[in-house]
């Protein structure tokens, strides 16, 4: 009788070699991760220095952090950009689930072009598609001119520079990372299961309520995840789409650090966002286990 | 015949390095914005500098802050030799050791006009004035105009920081009755005029819509403005007298420790001499702060180019306003955009 480890056809590395391999990996992400992290973390509790921009690093002092927590401004900026990652991953999500579902099931020989399709975002980065929306939803844009044109406004809707411009866009923008993760797991499922579930009665809303949303579940969590950290800590399209009339927190961060230049106060911002990534990791993973 | 034409060229291929052997090799890193400056630079003070002398100018392109930054973040062992800067940011780059002080020995400092090399030597001269959309404003506006009720929402505004912003709230507290130093008579005053219409990152942006009167005006420099005008027809530019435009300048600075000292000194010296500064003001209408420079025609009606023109501006306190920038910004984001 064969061992697993045979039937697997794979050799066992020593631990040694198995160290040796993920090296270069480890220390990949402690220099490019790790470290400046570290570097964020102390230059987040540095002090300003009177009629100086070089901040002090020997003095350490949680200032920063009670500026920002202590200050309405802030916590409601926080708030706001939360809810837009919130609004992003939640529309992101609506429309990734029917579409993926319909390129695992049904696209056919269509599906390699129209994934590509998909795709096509990541591949073009973030700045040329915002700026083509930029064109879309401006004041003098297709679509209040196409509605002007018809009549149906006099003037033209304020689409740029407001939440809803933004979270347009960066929907647009991060849709991929909703659409991949559900189409993985909708393929690793038989369509039989739903084919079954028709056979046996099931109307298309229970059809989608019992069976494919709770298959899709963990590509909806992990899809939702990445999309909800990208808008975060989104830079971009906030700040075109936004037309810097709508404040983020990472424009905030941009602001601090390469325009006024306190970089004590720009870390502790960046800071305070990785915190909401981790909270939104640590949500995630409890979601996880109330699979509907 | 032959022999003394190949001679001569064997001379003249062994004599060119000759001449340019004091700096052969080394590159001269210049940190400046791209376009048209970048253009003007690389023709009139680059090119020459690198026939003179046999080294190479490199330029690293983008925004003033980018390059704020980076002089700071490398502080201990700089890599440009030549930065251009915002009147709001040379001051600042001196107090922290950041740049070399200009040298009040030095032909450039002696060339550009007194009392303005501030932190670093001065560069171009231009003023804070007024874009408008000339169906809205039949006459060029000054500043009161644009808080007429009608364009409550609809003057568009540069981020803040920059030098735009901060003439824009002094024009505001001096509108108020106070100047730069009543920031609560500023910033109530500029609140008035309604959230910002757009804040302008590109004169494309802002002009096709003001072109379309959807930004009836907006607080811009001169310059740029001036040169892109020929492109709107239906959009002005005025400098208005009460109170009179606000003076801008460029700055060019030497780097403190810098690899390439005696070279960032020398394109200094180009970059303010009359034919550089003769090329800004006629191509980009940028002033001259060079005082043997002398124009005609367009460039001199254009840009702000005599001492006389200069004494009607209105001059802030940088110092004092750089010294605020951290608690501006704040009331910027809450009181002006967060309306």
């Amino acid at each position: 009788m064969r061992s697993p480890r045979e039937a697997g056809g794979g050799t066992s590395l020593s631990p040694t070699l198995s160290l040796l391999f993920i090296a270069p990996a480890a220390i990949l992400v402690l220099a490019a991760f790790g470290l400046p992290f570290l570097l964020l973390l102390a230059l987040s509790l540095a002090s300003p220095v009177e009629g100086s921009l070089v901040p002090d690093m020997s003095n350490p002092t949680l200032a920063a952090y009670s500026r920002i927590l202590g200050d309405g401004f802030y916590l409601r900026t926080l708030a706001t950009t939360l809810a837009m990652s919130l609004a992003t991953a939640a529309g992101c999500l609506a429309l990734a689930l029917p579409l993926a579902h319909w390129l695992a099931r049904r696209a056919g020989r269509a599906r390699r072009v129209l994934t590509a399709i998909v795709l096509l975002p990541l591949a073009c980065g973030a700045l040329l598609p915002t700026l083509g929306l930029v064109h879309l939803l401006g004041p003098l844009g297709v679509v209040n001119g196409t509605l002007r044109g018809l009549g149906l406004i006099a003037s033209p809707l304020p689409l740029l520079g407001t939440q809803l411009g933004i979270v347009i866009g960066l929907i647009q923008a991060f849709l991929p990372f909703a659409v991949l993760p559900i189409l993985a797991v909708l393929d690793r499922t038989p369509p039989v299961i739903e084919e079954a579930a028709i056979t046996l009665g099931a109307t298309p809303a229970r059809l989608w309520v019992r069976i494919i949303l709770p298959l899709a579940w963990p590509g909806l969590l992990a899809g939702g995840l990445l999309v909800f950290c990208s808008a975060l800590t989104a830079f971009v399209t906030p700040q075109i789409v936004g037309q810097g009339k709508v404040a983020t927190f990472a424009m905030l961060a941009y602001q601090q650090a390469l325009q006024v230049l306190d970089w004590p106060f720009a870390s502790a911002l960046a800071v305070t966002m990785l915190a909401a990534l981790a909270l939104a990791a640590v949500v995630t993973f409890s979601l996880a286990r109330l699979r509907p | 015949m032959r022999h003394r034409l190949v001679g001569t060229v064997a001379f003249a291929v062994a004599a060119l390095p000759a001449l340019a052997q004091d700096f052969a090799g080394q590159t001269l890193v210049v940190g400046t914005w791209g376009g048209d400056i970048e253009r003007l630079l690389r023709t009139h003070v680059a090119e020459p500098l690198e026939a003179e002398t046999g080294a190479r100018v490199e330029f690293l392109l983008g925004g003033s802050s980018d390059r704020m930054a980076k002089l700071y973040a490398e502080r201990d062992n700089p890599t440009m030799d030549v930065t251009f800067q915002n009147i709001y940011e040379a001051p600042q780059l001196l107090a922290d050791g950041l740049v070399v002080a200009p040298d009040p020995e030095s032909p450039a400092f002696k060339a550009i006009w007194e009392g303005m090399n501030e932190g670093c030597y001065a560069m171009s001269l231009v003023g804070l004035g007024i874009a408008y959309n000339k169906q809205l404003f039949p006459e060029p506006p000054e500043w009161a105009d644009l808080w007429k009720p009608d364009y409550h929402g609809r003057i568009a505004m540069a981020p803040y920081p920059s030098s735009e912003s901060d003439g824009f709230l002094a024009v505001a507290a001096r509108l108020a009755g106070a100047d730069e130093h009543d920031p609560d008579a500023a910033f109530s005053k500029l609140a008035e005029l309604g959230p910002p219409a757009l804040t302008y990152t590109s004169l494309d942006e802002i002009f096709a819509l003001m072109d379309a009167g959807e930004v009836a005006a907006a607080p811009m420099i001169s310059g740029y403005v001036l040169s892109s005008l020929a492109d709107w027809e239906n959009i002005g530019f005025v400098f208005p007298t009460d109170p009179g435009p606000v003076l801008v300048r460029d700055m060019v600075c030497q780097v403190a420790n810098s690899p390439n000292p005696e070279l960032a000194r020398m394109f200094i010296e180009r970059a303010v001499g009359v034919e550089t500064q003769t090329a800004y003001a006629e191509e980009l209408m940028f002033g001259p702060t060079n005082s043997s420079v002398t124009l005609s025609g367009e460039a001199a009606t254009g840009t702000i180019n005599t001492p006389e023109e200069v004494a009607t501006l209105v001059q802030l306190d940088w110092p004092w306003l750089i010294e605020q920038r951290p608690e501006w910004t704040e009331r910027w984001n809450r009181e002006i955009l967060g309306q």
